[in-house]
């Protein structure tokens, strides 16, 4: 007993003299072993596999790099300033930009509508709809690229079959952006759809209980009390969403390349592109550190947005809960 | 009331299919033939199945060598990550060391930067120290994963210290309580995880194009992408490329489907 309590506080970080010796006494040296090798193999891997490569790409996007003729020469800050004057970069950034916000929106709205649907205990087949709305998430990006392609073809397309339609969705510059996004939201709903369905099953059903008691309507339930407590997945997901969203690529590539004209250019096409087909290593970094910024202002952003808005209702609600548990 | 159970119902079916239909019409489509495809009088249901697409598939790429070896680094690399992202979270959620949170947060941070950012790079250092061509060139950077570790750290934060405790106190040693009671207990993260690291390795695409260069290594990813480049009329075929490529992600789908929804949600509720 009394070794057991004093390795518990021991666990706990308390600073007694006499529990810290037991503490020392007691650690094994297999556990010294195991949490070295795994902390240095984590780290090595962090320096050899990231940390060196970013050094790299800030060093190489201020120098003219090309590894087909070995081309290594410093510019200075050419790449960045050529790079506000390219008419195609800021096309691919207000891209991105529409691109994620309809994504992201779609995502979120579709995925939370559903999610509800299927909680509100009104649904027969929740388990049979769950698997359904989940299967194109674990589907391979790029074969459903294909399968989207096949759909939005003009000629035997399902899309312009089913609706009776005449449109060229992938080369026509109004729509193909859009016919991206579609895909994309298709592809991606299902995973807001079990996360939020994941957050309602966290809310305290007496907390619901006590709003139909108190008559407040489905809509001010849903409004004021559902949706404050799903705010840390809300949050969740679209920080998620958007870094996603930040690197998509592989759907502009097997779909349109980028066409037709600049419409479908996303900032990561835009850096494949650089690199991989026209080999401009130095412009593609410069590229790709300016999108690593938008995505860490943003993600920190976020992240303030979301501390802040949530600091009192959280503590509440965990007290809720712990005093739930006591009873 | 009983008007809105039905309404809903009705709703939920018809994103269901909706949801479903690509599916249905893509398999559907492999069976059609190409004069059937291209035809202006378009049917849901073949009016003459045939094998001729899966057929053609094969005698012109190669199809089943790179599904081989799709299915080969999938497996290899999943098991793997999985089984690094099992230590490295054992190791953030029960032990306690000086710049754990700090390493945490840097492992978690990881997470954000781009693949953009790091992918020219490690093109050039992979090159230049020769790994091209080989599979560790695909295996080395995938092996541990960030997410993974992050993954598992959340669903083993949820096992009692106590449980740790009482059987070191046993006598039990590390290396067992891991293996025999940390990680079975973690068998819903590992299913998530699983999932989602088979699918990013059979789905990944540009990594391999740029490393694998011979052709009998490739992978399926690219090999679809080739194949369309070089039958761009061939829609039979790529109708039944794109529904095989699909098949085993399925297949690791069923198999890990039902404790995946609560690994997956976990990971997310307290994050």
């Amino acid at each position: 007993m009394t070794i057991q309590t004093s390795t518990r506080s021991a666990h706990r970080g308390e600073t007694a003299p006499v529990t810290q010796a037991t503490r020392r006494i007691k650690k094994p040296a297999s556990e010294l072993w195991l949490r070295n090798i795994t902390v240095g193999v984590i780290m090595a891997s962090l320096v050899l596999l990231l940390l060196i490569p970013i050094g790299i790409a800030f060093v190489g996007s201020f120098h003219d790099w090309n590894p087909l003729n070995g081309r290594f020469d410093f510019t200075g800050i050419d790449n960045y300033a050529a790079l506000f004057a390219d008419p195609t970069f800021w096309r691919a950034s207000s891209n991105t930009l529409v691109f994620g916000i309809l994504a992201i929106a779609g995502r979120v709205l579709l995925g939370l509508a559903i999610a509800y649907a299927l909680f509100s205990k009104l649904s027969r087949w929740r388990t049979f709809f769950r698997t359904i709305f989940y299967l194109p998430t674990v589907m391979p990006l790029v074969a459903v690229a294909f399968l989207w392609t096949l759909m939005y073809n003009p000629q035997f397309g399902a899309i312009n079959t089913l609706f009776g339609l005449d449109v060229n969705w992938l080369f026509d510059q109004r729509f193909s952006l859009l016919a991206i996004v579609v895909m994309t939201i298709w592809k991606d709903f299902g995973f807001a759809v079990i996360l939020f369905l994941a957050g309602l099953y966290a809310i305290p059903e007496d907390v619901l209980e006590a709003a139909s008691v108190d008559g407040a309507s489905a809509w001010r339930t849903f409004w004021h009390i559902i949706l404050p407590l799903l705010r840390p997945m809300l949050f969740f997901i679209i920080i998620t969403s958007m870094i996603g969203y930040l690197q998509a690529f592989v759907q502009v590539l097997v779909m349109t390349n980028g066409g037709p004209g600049t419409s479908t250019q996303l900032i990561s096409f835009m850096i494949y592109d650089q690199a991989f087909v026209k080999y401009n290593f130095g412009y593609a970094s410069a590229i790709a550190f300016i999108l690593l910024i938008i995505t860490a202002l943003l993600t920190a952003a976020s992240w303030r947005m979301n501390q802040s808005a949530l600091d009192t209702p959280r503590r509440r609600r965990f007290t809720h809960r712990s005093k739930e548990k006591t009873s | 009331m009983k008007v809105r159970v039905f309404a809903l119902n009705a709703g939920l079916l018809l994103v269901g299919g909706i949801v479903v239909l690509p599916f249905f019409w893509m398999i559907l489509s492999a069976f059609k033939s190409n004069s059937e495809i291209l035809s202006f009088d378009q049917s849901f249901l073949p009016r003459e199945w045939t094998l001729e697409n899966f057929v053609s598939i094969q005698t012109k790429l190669d199809f089943f060598r790179l599904f081989f070896n799709s299915v080969l680094l999938s497996v290899t690399i999943t098991a793997l990550s999985v089984y690094t992202s099992l230590v490295g979270g054992f190791v953030f959620a029960k032990y306690t060391f000086r710049g754990r949170g700090a390493l945490f947060a840097v492992i978690l941070s990881t997470m954000m930067i781009t693949w953009a950012v790091v992918i020219i790079p490690r093109y050039t250092i992979f090159r230049s120290i020769g790994l091209t061509d080989s599979y560790a060139s695909i295996i080395i950077p995938a092996v541990i994963s960030a997410f993974g570790i992050f993954m598992m750290r959340q669903s083993m934060d949820s096992i009692p210290d106590e449980i740790l405790e009482a059987a070191r106190i046993d006598g039990a040693s590390e290396w067992f309580i891991f293996h025999r009671i940390v990680a079975p207990l973690s068998v819903n993260a590992i299913s998530a995880l699983s999932i989602f690291q088979f699918l990013w390795v059979w789905e990944d695409y540009l990594w391999p194009y740029l490393m694998i260069s011979s052709e009998e290594k490739q992978v399926l990813a690219v090999g679809l992408t080739t194949f369309r480049g070089q039958y761009g009329t061939d829609y039979g075929g790529l109708f039944a490329a794109t529904t095989l490529a699909i098949v085993p992600v399925l297949v690791v789908y069923i198999l890990f489907q039902r404790r995946f929804i609560a690994g997956a949600a976990s990971a997310a509720l307290k994050g």
